[in-house]
């Protein structure tokens, strides 16, 4: 019995130093990693839309799903859209970064989450593929060709971003401040009390 | 000195991890499919390494020898955990390739298997230069296997074409591929340690 304690006390004690010690590094290191994932979108978001300086997140009220965000050039002016669209591919979830201008174009579109096939499926991320979207309508875009022997990866993406489209184009038109008007001001004080 | 020297390069040829102990080869089989993973995930490791030998060297006298798989264990999940949050800190886009492996280096066997094997009943500076060693070698392996994997399977080394007009053997990219690999590996240590002996 008294060998039990004893030896409980000893786990516990390395459990005790063990937190302390996750417990600083945690600290330490948790600004960074947030820092860290929000520079890394901020730069996702400027690579599908490159003349945007400055980018605001669209919430539902009272929601954490970020629904789409806005894009504004230097001059605090609305540019374009730019929304996350996911679709299955054929070992994954295919999730890509698209950027919209106001006339429903393609600005350009980045494929950020996949686990496809290597040297099939996952040459959807490659330029090849993804640069035949730039300035296709991103509600049609049977124009785009489909990798040889990817079919199923490369339909993926292509119809994930034209579903989402259409839903952002309804989002939208129900929205009369973000997109008839086009109002930089408004449309960023109404982004930051959706907040 | 030369005791320590001894402890050091055994991990590499002579004991390696991989190719000789056919110690945690599950990682192994998973990140070697670029070199840039490699080198990521065998830095991990070491790290990761290093750091639970020296404590449980550190700690041997003062563990009770039945407890003593727990101990280590918590031991090690620190140190992964420490890993795991300077990874994301300073480096994301390796964390995010690596995906999941960087926490499962918490059941590698290599680190278990050195703390039970070596660590807990050899001195620090022994232990040190061990897990140093095993760690060197586990990463030299990973680099050889995903070399050839990431040249026959993309053509490809670090991102740099290296022969033109080289088409890609898609097997290789693949788990199927990386077990082929690793076995006519382990296959040529085999007969290399033979004629040695």
């Amino acid at each position: 019995m008294k060998e039990m304690a004893r030896y409980g006390l000893i786990l516990a004690f390395i459990c005790v130093v063990a937190a302390g010690l996750l417990a600083t590094v945690n600290t330490l290191t948790g600004p960074k990693i947030i820092a860290a994932a929000q520079s890394e979108e901020q730069a996702a978001l400027k690579e599908v839309m490159p003349l945007a300086v400055k980018f605001t997140a669209v919430k539902p009220p009272a929601a954490e799903e970020i629904l789409y965000y806005k894009a504004f050039d230097a001059q605090g002016k609305l540019i374009g859209f730019v929304f996350k669209a996911s679709g299955k591919g054929y070992s994954s979830v295919i999730e890509t970064l698209a950027g919209i201008f106001p006339d429903g174009k393609i600005s350009a579109i980045k494929v950020i989450s996949l686990n496809e096939t290597p040297g099939l499926g996952m040459r959807v991320t490659e330029d090849k593929f993804t640069a035949q979207f730039n300035r296709q309508s991103s509600l049609d875009l049977s124009g785009v060709q489909a990798i040889t022997g990817a079919t199923i990866s490369s339909r993926a993406v292509m119809n994930s971003v034209m579903k989402k489209a259409h839903e952002i184009k309804e989002l939208i038109k129900n929205d009369p401040f973000d997109f008839a008007q086009g109002h930089a001001e408004r449309t960023e004080g109404k982004s930051k009390h959706d907040k | 000195m030369k005791n320590l020297i001894k402890e050091f390069t055994k991990g590499i040829i002579k004991e390696n991890p991989t190719f000789v102990l056919a110690l945690g080869l599950c990682p192994t089989l998973a990140v070697s499919v670029s070199v840039a993973n490699a080198i990521g995930m065998g830095i991990a490791a070491t790290f990761v390494l290093l750091g639970s030998s020296l404590i449980i060297s550190l700690v041997r006298d003062f563990i009770p020898d039945k407890i003593r798989i727990p101990c280590y264990i918590v031991i090690i999940a620190t140190f992964v955990t420490i890993t795991e949050l300077c990874m994301k800190a300073y480096s994301p886009a390796l964390d995010r390739s690596l995906g999941i492996y960087v926490p499962l280096i918490v059941v590698n066997c290599i680190v278990l298997g050195r703390a039970e094997a070596f660590a807990c009943k050899n001195n620090l500076a022994r232990s040190f230069f061990d897990g140093l060693g095993m760690g060197v070698g586990f990463t030299l392996a990973l680099i050889l296997i995903s070399a050839i994997r990431e040249f026959l399977g993309s053509g490809q080394i670090l991102g740099h074409t290296l022969v033109k007009g080289f088409e890609p053997i898609f097997v290789f990219g693949m788990p199927s591929g990386a077990l082929l690999v690793i076995g006519l590996l382990l296959g040529l240590f085999n007969v290399l340690k033979g004629k040695k002996i």
